[in-house]
């Protein structure tokens, strides 16, 4: 695909300010500035899909990974309370050996990606050139024929029916196994956040144990005395 | 606006370049005015180089799970762009990629959930998140 005009000024802000992003999560002291951080670089990431024509992509990013996953994130650092931890002059990156050895790692990968993507493209590039300068007046007449909706959303409206027609017929059966690995992730987190008390109140600990943290917990052995009865 | 910006701003930028070398970066300026589908493959490189990057040095374990994150992000960046690419070239089944990014996308959430649970566990035996203090598995 080509982009032009005022698609490529919008590509260039959206993906500067994911990388900018994407660089101050990593190296932000405070872990909620870099859960923040990490917000606008998935916005900017959802923006870029929203000029490849992934309409619906960029709403599943937005309402799950901004909505869901990093409101848990936000809630997790507030419960570990590790943002008084950061701000005293301890070190936010491991041993200065260690992070000098990830950095040459990582320059290395930078330098053979950069490379691989250069010299992979212009064979793709050579061989799909005509194609690919068609499809751009092709996507233009395509797009004067589309139906008028009130709203202006034909396109976006037929784009999110074809994922969804091709997410049932190409992957209906990785998309039963998502529905099945879900329900583990909420069975397996409610069984790891349960805490000891939790677990003796409903009678799901082995009775040594309990006997062995009632000696150090007060309440865990006033549950216990009353399990007992 | 937009009459500025093309018929001004570009060709003035593009005429300072192309005088001080010789027409190199005046076709990098053309390519930059028309991102194809390297441009995304690249912004994608960079953004997984920053998750790696941020997994092996950082010790904050939810900063490490938030690096895991941008890596599936960058991974996601990939499969769109190549989506859209193929349905340029007029291939057959080209949402392909759309597809597969929604399952990465549900991979990442469930990710999220166990390791932050994994991470509340922790914190609440250890009193800890810094990864160079959590080397065991049994205490």
């Amino acid at each position: 695909m080509i982009l032009s005009g005022w698609e490529s000024v919008f590509f260039w802000i959206f993906s500067i300010a994911a990388i900018f992003a994407g660089l101050l999560t990593v190296m932000a002291r405070n872990t909620i500035h870099s859960a923040l951080f990490l917000i606008s670089s998935l916005v900017s990431v959802a923006a870029l899909f929203i000029l490849l024509r992934a309409e619906f992509i960029a709403g599943v990013q937005i309402l799950v990974y901004v909505g869901g996953v990093m409101v848990l994130f936000l809630f997790v650092i507030m419960l570990v309370n590790v943002g008084s931890e950061e701000r005293g002059s301890e070190e936010i990156f491991n041993r200065s050996r260690q992070v000098t050895t990830s950095v040459i790692f990582c320059a290395l990968l930078v330098g053979g990606l950069l490379y691989a993507i250069n010299v992979g493209y212009e064979g793709l590039q050579k061989r799909d050139e005509v194609a690919v300068i068609g499809a751009a007046g092709l996507r233009v007449a395509d797009e004067q024929n589309l139906p008028q909706a009130a709203t202006g959303s034909s396109r976006i409206t037929r784009e999110t029916e074809r994922v969804g027609s091709g997410l049932y017929r190409y992957g209906s059966l990785p998309f039963e196994i998502a529905s099945v690995l879900l329900l583990v992730a909420i069975i397996g987190s409610v069984m790891l956040a349960r805490t000891l008390k939790q677990e003796a109140a409903v009678d799901d600990t082995a009775p040594e144990i309990l006997q062995h943290e009632a000696q150090h917990d007060p309440e865990i052995a006033k549950l216990q005395s009353t399990i007992a009865q | 606006m937009q009459f500025l910006l093309f018929n001004f701003l570009y060709p003035t930028f593009g005429l300072l370049l192309q005088s001080a070398s010789n027409g190199r970066f005046a076709t990098a300026w053309e390519k930059a005015q028309h991102p194809d589908l390297s441009k995304f493959l690249i912004i994608a490189a960079l953004l997984f180089i920053i998750g790696v990057a941020g997994v092996l040095t950082r010790r904050n374990i939810i900063v490490i799970f938030m690096s895991i994150e941008l890596i599936l992000n960058a991974a996601n960046l990939n499969f769109i762009a190549m989506s859209r690419y193929l349905q340029d070239t007029g291939n057959v089944n080209a949402v392909a990629g759309q597809i597969f990014a929604v399952f990465v996308i549900v991979v990442a959430a469930a990710e999220a959930a166990i390791g932050l649970g994994i991470v509340i566990a922790l914190y609440r035996n250890k009193e800890t998140i810094w990864v160079d203090e959590i080397d065991i598995l049994k205490w």
